[in-house]
Formats: structure tokens, C-alpha cells, sequence
């Protein structure tokens, strides 16, 4: 228990320094930027307190938009997206919620799962945040565009940190 | 009573969800609203430390560019000088000592934070309210537009890029002194967006637009970037074209702030009028 909560602050902390000090200043084409912070909520135990996931989506996009000088525009993305984890949650999976195991992994769930469960988290919050960003419906497809290559450059991330940090043999399901 | 209270405990996820989305979106459309909110200028400070920190770490990396990109700064400064400097006609009616007053002075600052894969990109510079800076001053990078400063705090300000959806810069050709207004659209740093060309102005590729010195933010003549391509508008007033920033966004290093010493009296003048 202790150990999960130390894990997750030590995540939390990492994620939110490697966002606003380095992925903040990727930018491919003008188009596509990652947003992996996002990744720290899809971690999250499955276990969490419905209350605490959205209080810690709350604070984690404050502590983004303190250093972007966009107050709330992150922090609204991220609680939306931490509202729907539960319902998506429950959407893909066949077992109850108790035999998920500790925490969505790629290792864990599978492939399958855990695209579907990532994919559409992601998609979520970027929609949100880019147009809410813009707010305004002139340039609805330019923005749709960066919403979809974000969210690809987001989720390769996200594959690519699952690969790298939780590595071992995928189980088949 | 007690049957509202089982309502609540029932369905608290969806109103806490609601409460902090309501949150989120009051501080967004508040500070969205006012842009210099003084309620936002602790952040400032905290997030400027951080970023400063990290930032005089990368600055080692740079070194040579930022030498190279000084002796230039330098160069261009000293060709701009006359420019700086105010013309007091009334020597021809009376005597005077003083030919030139000046009408600008600089701040020079250091980019702290800067994005350039946003829709609205702001940068954050190293000098505040301390050192003279004040919202609506504008910056600039050697002789070319980078924005201008929305909000101070003691020691940083933050400075909304040209790379912003609000930005809309008075400009004109520097060939034929012709008005327009330059824009960016999103999507690329690099390439901006002319309007109000006049219809009957003949625009090539690689037309010079520089600032018009209209508004009391930039002086006359910094340069903003050159024409790309010319799009006709047959059914409109006013053609449109694309241009090339000479600004190059993404690798910003020292600034400086305008500071129009005669800002005050030309905004007096412009309000007298508007009374009218």
C-alpha cells in the first residue's frame, strides 16, 4: 500500500518535470506533441477512490498549466478524462473489477485491452484540450489533425514507456 | 432532508466531477478574459524559478550561437541608432539645442520558456515590474517582432507570442509603406498570414512587411517577415498572402523589451480624440 502511494507521487513528480521542462518543446511539423503526462492517471490503481482519481487529475493539470500559463485549460482535460477511466474501465473488461489485478498494464491486461483503454482515454483528454484550447470552430479540421497525431505521438509514448518500464512476457488472453 | 443527502452521497462522483470540471473552466475563461489577472502572478514567480534554473543550465549548451547572435544584435543596433531616436522639429521655428529626443528605450531579457506547438504560445522573459517592464510593451529578438508582455510579476513576465491566436500586428510593405495586418494561423511557426492588402498594391514574393508603428507597442520598422505567396480574392475587398517569419520562434535567446517613453501621451492623444 505504502508502496504504491510512494510509486505513484514519485511518477506523478517525474511526469509532471519531463512534460513542462522537455516534451513541451517537441513539436513535429507544427502539428503533433505529446502530451504523456496523461499517463500518470491511466496508471492509476485500479483500486483508487473514485473521489481521489479526480481530485489527482485536478491537481495534475493545475501543476502543468502553472507552468504553461494556460490556468485550468489542462486541468479541465484531465479531470474529464479521469471522470470517464471508471466507465471505460468497466466498458472493456469481461472480469469484475476486483480479479483486474493492482494497475492497468500493458503486460497485464494484454494488448487488446489496453489499447482500447489508452486509445480512447487519450483521445478524450486531447479533444478536450485542443479545443477548448482554440475555442472556436474555424479551424475545426486543422485542429482535429493535431488532436489525432497528438494523441499517436502521445500513445507511442505511452507503449513505448509500458515496453521499457514494465518489461516481461505478455500475457495472452 | 435526509433524502437529498442520500441523492448527494449517491451521485458524488458526478458532482465533484462537475464542481472541479466548473473550477477548471472559471479560472480558463477568467484569465482567458483578463490577461493580466492579478491573481495569477504568484504562478508566475514559482514556475519562473523552476524554469529559470533549467534554463541557465541550457544556456552553457548555446554559448557560441548566443555570441554569435549577440555580435549580430550588436551590428543591427548600431545601424538602428538614428532610428531610436525622436526628430523635434521645432528647430525650424525656434532655437534649440536638442535636435534628437529619444523616444525608445530597451530592456534586454533573457527567454526563460518558450513554446512554439501550441495555438497560443506564450514566452516568459527574465525581467519584471522591477527592471522597468510593464504589460503592453512589446519584444523583439535583434531587429525582428517576437510579441508583447501581458503580465508582469516582480521579476518575470510572460509575453504573448506572435504565435497567438490574438495577435494581429499593424504592418505594412516596406517597399510602398502600405498598411495591412499580419496574423498567424496556427500549424506552422514559421509561416504567417497577411491581410488587408490593398487590391490594387502589386505584392511579389519576397516583399519585405515590417511593423507600421501605429500602435504604441512597436517602434517603426522591426522586422516581421517576407511574402510567400500572394493569394488573389476575387470576390473580396482586400487580397491575402502567406508569409515567411524572419523571426526564427523556436530558438529565442536574449530579447528586448520596448519601452516608448511617449506611450502615455500618444494613448492620451488617441483617447481626446475618440471622446470627440
Amino acid at each position: 500500500m505504502t508502496n504504491l502511494v510512494v510509486r505513484n507521487s514519485i511518477r506523478f513528480l517525474f511526469l509532471v518535470f519531463f512534460q513542462v521542462l522537455i516534451l513541451n518543446h517537441i513539436n513535429l511539423g507544427g502539428y503533433a506533441n505529446p502530451y504523456l503526462y496523461v499517463y500518470f492517471i491511466l496508471l492509476l490503481p485500479f483500486a483508487t477512490p473514485r473521489w481521489l482519481l479526480l481530485v489527482l487529475a485536478f491537481a495534475l493539470g493545475i501543476s502543468i498549466d502553472v507552468f504553461t500559463n494556460t490556468p485550468g485549460l489542462n486541468a479541465a482535460a484531465t479531470v474529464l478524462m479521469a471522470f470517464f477511466r471508471p466507465y471505460v474501465i468497466r466498458a472493456i473488461s469481461r472480469e469484475p473489477e476486483e480479479e483486474l489485478g493492482i494497475q492497468p498494464s500493458l503486460k497485464g491486461r494484454g494488448f487488446e485491452w489496453f489499447f482500447f483503454y489508452s486509445a480512447s482515454l487519450v483521445g478524450i483528454h486531447h479533444l478536450a484540450l485542443f479545443y477548448l484550447e482554440i475555442f472556436r470552430f474555424t479551424e475545426f479540421f486543422q485542429t482535429l489533425l493535431r488532436v489525432v497525431l497528438s494523441s499517436l505521438f502521445t500513445l507511442a509514448m505511452i507503449f513505448l514507456s509500458e515496453l521499457l518500464f514494465y518489461p516481461g512476457r505478455m500475457q495472452r488472453r | 432532508m435526509r433524502n437529498l443527502y442520500l441523492f448527494f452521497r449517491k451521485h458524488y462522483y458526478i458532482f465533484l466531477f462537475l464542481l472541479l470540471e466548473v473550477v477548471s473552466l472559471i479560472f480558463f475563461f477568467h484569465y482567458n478574459q483578463f490577461q493580466n489577472a492579478a491573481m495569477y502572478n504568484w504562478t508566475s514567480s514559482v514556475s519562473g524559478s523552476i524554469n529559470a534554473m533549467f534554463y541557465e543550465i541550457a544556456e552553457y549548451f548555446a554559448l557560441q550561437r548566443t555570441n554569435f547572435i549577440l555580435s549580430q544584435e550588436n551590428a543591427i543596433l548600431r545601424g538602428r541608432m538614428p532610428e531610436a531616436l525622436y526628430m523635434t522639429d521645432t528647430a525650424i521655428y525656434t532655437r534649440s539645442d536638442s535636435l534628437l529626443q529619444t523616444e525608445y528605450r530597451f530592456i534586454n531579457a533573457w527567454v526563460i520558456s518558450n513554446t512554439t506547438n501550441r495555438r497560443n504560445n506564450y514566452l516568459m522573459i527574465n525581467k519584471g515590474s522591477l527592471q522597468g517592464v510593464e504589460p503592453h510593451m512589446g519584444v523583439i529578438f535583434g531587429n525582428k517582432l517576437v510579441g508583447q508582455v501581458v503580465s508582469v510579476s516582480r521579476h518575470f513576465s510572460w509575453v504573448l507570442s506572435m504565435l497567438h491566436k490574438e495577435s494581429k500586428i499593424s504592418a505594412k510593405f516596406l517597399k510602398n509603406n502600405q498598411l495591412v495586418s499580419v496574423e498567424w494561423p496556427g500549424g506552422d511557426y514559421r509561416k504567417g498570414f497577411v491581410r488587408e492588402i490593398p487590391k490594387h498594391i502589386r505584392v511579389l514574393p519576397g516583399d519585405t512587411i515590417v511593423t507600421s508603428g501605429n500602435s504604441e507597442v512597436f517602434p517603426n520598422g522591426i522586422l516581421i517577415g517576407v511574402i510567400d505567396q500572394v493569394r488573389e480574392q476575387p470576390d473580396e475587398n482586400f487580397n491575402t498572402a502567406t508569409l515567411t517569419f524572419l523571426t526564427d520562434f523556436n530558438s529565442l535567446g536574449y530579447v528586448e523589451v520596448v519601452v516608448d517613453l511617449f506611450r502615455e501621451e500618444k494613448v492620451q492623444l488617441k483617447g481626446s480624440f475618440q471622446e470627440l
